[in-house]
């Protein structure tokens, strides 16, 4: 039946044979065709068939490159397969070994990418120059994106966490599919024309270069570039670029980055007003010191010292003359202590300066308290004690001590030289105990400048 | 500082910042430094009150059928 020299093989050397010559003919290939019969073992291999109207080959992915895949493959998606071509010794069946699948068009669409990348770079449309700066504290920030992806709950609890103070101006649009471009380009256009929003959010959660399509259209990239508002775009997760994140002012890889990106961290906010709050209370402490320690220096100045024992012997001469003109020129006296009231004003001036200060340390405190916080708390303990050591300068006790002051009676103003006196008429000295009115008789004559 | 429009939070840190610059200038009388540190004290609190409010206020920018846009409220499922 044989003729004798006729090589009969074992089935196994056969589709051997068949294997090395369907491998070493074809070698690499790229095949396109619809899915079909797709299945994915526990192994994490997926099985289908790939077909067209008239023919189809079996096909297989294996775990590693099935996890490599950036769509979701399933039946009835037209693909172009890259692969080795082979057969399977134990079933004896001819197939396809896929090393990379890609969504038919998936060519179309990265050379569409690319065209249109360089026209809009050729107009400038990604030059860095015109790219605004953000805000550094936003009133409001509007988001464009879908409603239902993980993008919009990722940027809501960002914000929420860093900055609630925010207001947010929500625009739902559909971020995939047909109709996706003409509404994020609407929304744009909406939210320009909005007074409210420092900033726009526009963005997606990741996907496929198919999914983020919109945001490779030359309409919405364009309205990007003339919005009226600073816009962060937020596509996808970290690798791929958009058109539209090469338009953008500032790009975001992640929704949550943009939110991140978008406004300030409060809790560093509030460290930095507390940092200021401190400043304040150590300036206003070294000023409130350094007065004090001027207004010191002034009451015990070897300069007052003099000019107390010139007024002692003025009034004592004041005595004498008043004994010794004892029916005569009374307000010749009055002049004389009168000159002596007004040297001590002189060098006392500082006294209602003291006081005011006093008061004002005082009013603080009360403030201070009212206002709650710790911190502010600590810092009226320290204007406490100052207020103390102030009211150790209370002029009061400078009273006490046989001084007093003189002020114009109807004014109230302090007056601090003669001439100030011989304008006022009437005056009003303050005692420690009291004041009284006097009236202004005319210059002195024996009383030359203290 | 005018008490016409409130201020925005920036303009609040601007003005903060510019009075602990006029307090550490130490060109101020007393009383004008003094006056300058109940400012500070009262913005700081504004500040603290403004950057702890609770909530994310939401408002939804809609389009009509006729793409006109409107505002409207957040979105229900808001948490």
């Amino acid at each position: 039946m044989f003729p004798a020299e006729e090589t009969v093989f074992e089935v196994s050397e056969l589709n051997a044979l068949a294997r090395e010559l369907l491998e070493g003919e074809f070698g690499s290939v790229a095949v396109t065709g619809e899915i079909s019969n797709l299945r994915t073992y526990a192994s994490g291999h997926v099985y289908f068939k790939l077909k067209d109207a008239a023919a189809q080959i079996s096909a297989v992915c294996f775990q590693r490159e099935a996890r490599a895949l950036d769509f979701e493959a399933e039946d009835g998606m037209q693909v172009v397969a890259r692969g080795r071509v082979t057969l399977y010794d134990a079933q004896g069946q001819y197939q396809l070994v896929v090393r990379e699948m890609v969504p038919a068009g998936r060519g179309e669409l990265e050379r569409a990418f690319r065209i249109l990348k360089e026209k809009l770079q050729a107009e400038g449309l990604f030059d860095s120059a015109r790219k605004r700066a953000l805000p550094e504290y936003p009133r409001c920030v509007a988001v464009i994106t879908s409603p239902t992806g993980a993008a919009i709950r990722d940027i809501f609890s960002t914000l929420q966490r860093r900055f609630p103070c925010v207001e947010v101006l929500f625009v739902p649009v559909q971020v995939q599919g047909d109709a996706a471009p003409a509404q994020i380009v609407r929304a744009l256009d909406a939210v320009s024309a909005h007074a409210d929003p420092d900033l726009v959010i526009v963005g997606r959660g990741g996907g496929s270069i198919e999914d983020l399509w919109a945001f490779n259209d030359e309409a919405v990239a364009r309205a990007i570039h003339r919005c009226s508002h600073p816009v962060i775009s937020a596509v996808g997760h970290e690798s791929d670029f958009t058109i539209a994140d090469f338009v953008a002012d500032v790009r975001a890889a992640t929704p949550t980055m943009a939110a991140e990106i978008a406004v300030p961290d409060r809790s560093e906010l509030l460290r930095h007003v507390g940092t200021i709050e401190q400043a304040l209370a150590l300036r206003i402490r070294s000023q409130v010191e350094s007065t004090r320690r001027r207004v010191t220096a002034l009451l015990t100045s070897y300069a007052l010292g003099q000019v107390r024992g010139r007024i002692e012997r003025a009034m004592q001469r004041a005595d004498h003359l008043s004994a010794r003109l004892a029916s005569g020129n009374r307000s010749r006296v009055r002049e004389l202590s009168l000159h002596a009231q007004l040297l001590v004003r002189r060098m006392t001036g500082v006294g209602p300066r003291v006081e005011r200060t006093r008061v004002r340390a005082n009013e603080l405190e009360r403030r201070i308290l009212r206002a709650g916080s710790t911190g502010a708390r600590e810092r009226s303990l320290v204007l406490g004690a100052l207020e103390g050591r102030l009211a150790g300068l209370d002029p009061r006790a400078v009273l006490m001590r046989g001084y007093s002051v003189c002020a114009d009676a109807r004014s109230g103003r302090i007056i601090d030289s003669s001439a100030g006196a011989l304008g006022a008429r009437d005056l009003r000295i303050t005692f420690h105990d009291g004041a009284v009115h006097a009236a202004v008789d005319g210059p002195a004559a024996e009383g030359g400048q203290a | 500082m005018s008490e016409k429009a409130p201020m925005t939070f920036e303009e609040t840190m601007a003005r903060l910042e510019q009075i602990v610059a006029d307090l550490e200038g130490g060109k101020q009388t007393l009383e004008q430094s003094i006056k300058s540190f109940e400012e500070g004290i009262a913005l700081g609190k504004q500040c603290r009150e403004f950057l702890n409010q609770a909530d994310l206020r939401v408002r939804q920018l809609l389009e009509a059928a006729d793409g006109t846009f409107a505002e409207g409220d957040g979105p229900d499922d808001e948490r």
